[in-house]
């Protein structure tokens, strides 16, 4: 009778334990039941049309103050700061300090991957058997993300806007880059990266009208680990919404040109 | 149906750019001697296109014409120079005219803008008549600047309802067929604003919005904010696009005037352009290499500093487009 109890003791606690445990794992991970989208004619999630972000990530992906001309905003990265390595960190300062004329962005350059999703401009996806396309109104870029069975291509390549390869997990559309430069920055504060950055971007829709944009970040160079930022994209609702233009280049030299030293290029 | 969603294969990495990008031609030319024959253009392609058999186009599950797929540009020299003429310089062939109406080839200038271009000319230090040593403007394209037509170069049509979208390596353009108004001509744009129809089996796309700040070839042809174009796609056989463009505007042309040439479906030869810039021409290439239909970075902002700088040392002006007197 005694050894009973005793056993149904330690039987209730061990189930205890394991349910409470089963319980904390489901709790952070199930969330709000996922969202059913549309699928494609390929039976995948129908992720296309126009698309922008609602932040003040553009200016700073850690949360920031206002300065002149640049709203206070919440950061984006998770655990709130980048794991910087001291060196790495210290490089950042001083990117900050001589943002005006070394951010990448104040010579028109293609923003690199993130940095293009989040900057204010709407982009529209595209979607294809083999392939998806996504058009930004920034530069008139244009981003191939290939599904048609290749790896990566061998490198050393160095590409502005890496090489993507793309594939479904579930509901999940999840896109390995890879063969950066070190030239693109992370927003206009200085956060960086150098050309052995990896990112994953996972675009993950929630509602007819919303993603999830989650992007890891991993670059032994810079980082001391990898590390993530997450944020909602918005699809565009305005009834005319379409992607315009931005010519960087054209109105930056055409400011230029005519003033005394003023080219950036010179 | 499947998409064909094959790219062209473009190893231009931004040093490439600098290097292709020097002060007379364009990014990618080739190089023509003396002896090159006479590129065909509008007047064979009319010839040519008056002898096909009529031609139904498949058409999308919306059941309009399906121009889907990857294709060239007009061939040619790159549009160099869009009048019929003869050998320029290394970058310049014979080739015929672009222009299908008037049928002698010549854009309709006005007096004045007959004149305007003439200084345009002079002004590149390339040997055209009137030359006085003082430098002008420089060729937009020289800046990486996009435009549509001649210079809006090979690229892959992917339609959808309500739009169809071309790209190419570095720019794209969305072409709501929706029925949606215009953006207001206030607002001015390097490609324009489109707006596309269908008629029967052609894509009729109108153009306002034109900001008149690009040339529509290397020595100065031009254009204003005030030119709308219509252009017209049309499948003339299962492999080519019998591509059609009209410019107007009566404050620098007599009347409005056309250019007409064919794009090829890329893979299927014909009327390549001659900068061997897309690996699909070679169908070895693009059997052997699983890479070969990829679309690969091409950048061109990213590498033109230098060429910008040589050009303002060089004392060229900015072209911020130019208009008759009033």
């Amino acid at each position: 009778m005694r050894r009973w109890l005793v056993t149904f003791v330690l039987v209730s606690t061990v189930l205890a334990v394991v349910w409470f445990g089963v319980a904390t794992v489901a709790a952070q991970t199930a969330g709000p039941a996922p969202y059913n989208s549309p699928r494609t004619r390929d039976g995948h999630p129908d992720l296309q049309g126009i698309w922008q972000v609602l932040n003040t990530v553009a200016w700073d992906v850690e949360d920031h103050n206002a300065r002149l001309g640049v709203p206070a905003g919440h950061g984006v990265v998770e655990g709130g700061t980048i794991p910087y390595q001291p060196a790495a960190l210290a490089k950042k300062q001083e990117n900050f300090q001589n943002r005006a004329t070394l951010d990448p962005e104040a010579k028109c350059f293609l923003p690199g991957i993130p940095r293009m999703t989040y900057m204010p401009y709407p982009f529209r996806i595209v979607q294809q058997r083999e392939k998806i396309t996504i058009l930004y109104e920034y530069l008139g870029a244009v981003r191939f993300l290939y599904m048609n069975g290749n790896p990566h291509p061998k490198g050393p390549i160095e590409w502005f806007m890496g090489d993507s390869r793309a594939r479904w997990e579930g509901n999940t559309l999840v896109v390995d880059v890879v063969h950066f430069t070190d030239q693109t920055w992370l927003d206009r504060s200085g956060n960086f990266h150098s050309e052995a950055l990896h990112v994953v971007e996972r675009y993950t829709p929630t509602g007819p009208n919303h993603m999830l944009y989650e992007v890891t970040l991993e670059d032994p160079k810079v980082f001391t680990r990898p590390w993530k930022m997450s944020m909602p994209l918005y699809r565009r609702q305005d009834a005319n919404a379409e992607l315009l233009e931005y010519e960087c280049l054209s109105y930056l030299l055409e400011d230029a040109w005519t003033r005394p030293n003023g080219l950036p290029f010179n | 149906m499947r998409n064909p969603s094959f790219g062209a294969i473009t190893l231009v990495a931004a040093a490439l750019a600098v290097l292709a990008l020097s002060l007379r031609p364009a990014a990618g030319q080739a190089r023509f001697d003396v002896k090159t024959p006479k590129l065909p253009m509008s007047k064979t392609w009319v010839a040519y296109k008056a002898t096909l058999p009529p031609y139904s186009p498949p058409r999308t599950p919306n059941g309009v014409p399906d121009l889907q797929g990857v294709w060239g540009g007009p061939g040619g020299a790159g549009g160099d120079d869009l009048e019929d003429h003869g050998y320029v310089d290394v970058t310049t062939p014979p080739q015929e005219s672009y222009v299908s109406d008037p049928p002698d080839g010549r854009i309709p200038y006005t007096p004045w803008a007959l004149t305007q271009r003439a200084a345009h000319r002079a002004g590149l230090s390339r040997g055209w008549p009137g030359e006085t040593g003082e430098r002008l403007y420089a060729d937009p394209a020289s800046y990486c600047f996009t435009m549509i037509g001649p210079r809006g170069g090979a690229g892959e049509i992917i339609q959808q309802p309500g739009s169809v979208i071309m790209v190419t390596g570095r720019v794209h353009r969305v072409i709501p067929t929706d029925g949606r108004p215009h953006v207001s001509e206030r607002a001015k744009f390097w490609r324009g604003n489109p707006r596309g129809r269908w008629d029967g089996d052609t894509l009729v796309v109108e153009v306002t919005g034109l900001n008149g700040k690009h040339w529509l070839d290397s020595v100065g042809n031009f254009y204003s904010e005030n030119t709308r174009m219509v252009e017209r796609f049309r499948m003339a056989d299962a492999n080519t696009i019998d591509y059609e463009l009209t410019v107007e505007d009566p404050t620098i042309y007599t009347r409005p005037w056309k250019m007409n040439y064919p794009m090829r479906r890329a893979g299927t030869g014909g009327t390549d352009n001659t900068t061997g810039k897309y690996a699909w021409r070679n169908t070895v290439t693009v059997n052997s290499d699983p890479y070969a239909r990829e679309v690969w970075e091409n950048t061109c902002n990213e590498g033109v500093g230098h060429t910008i700088a040589e050009l303002h040392k060089l004392g060229f002006k900015w072209f911020s487009g130019v208009m008759p007197p009033r």
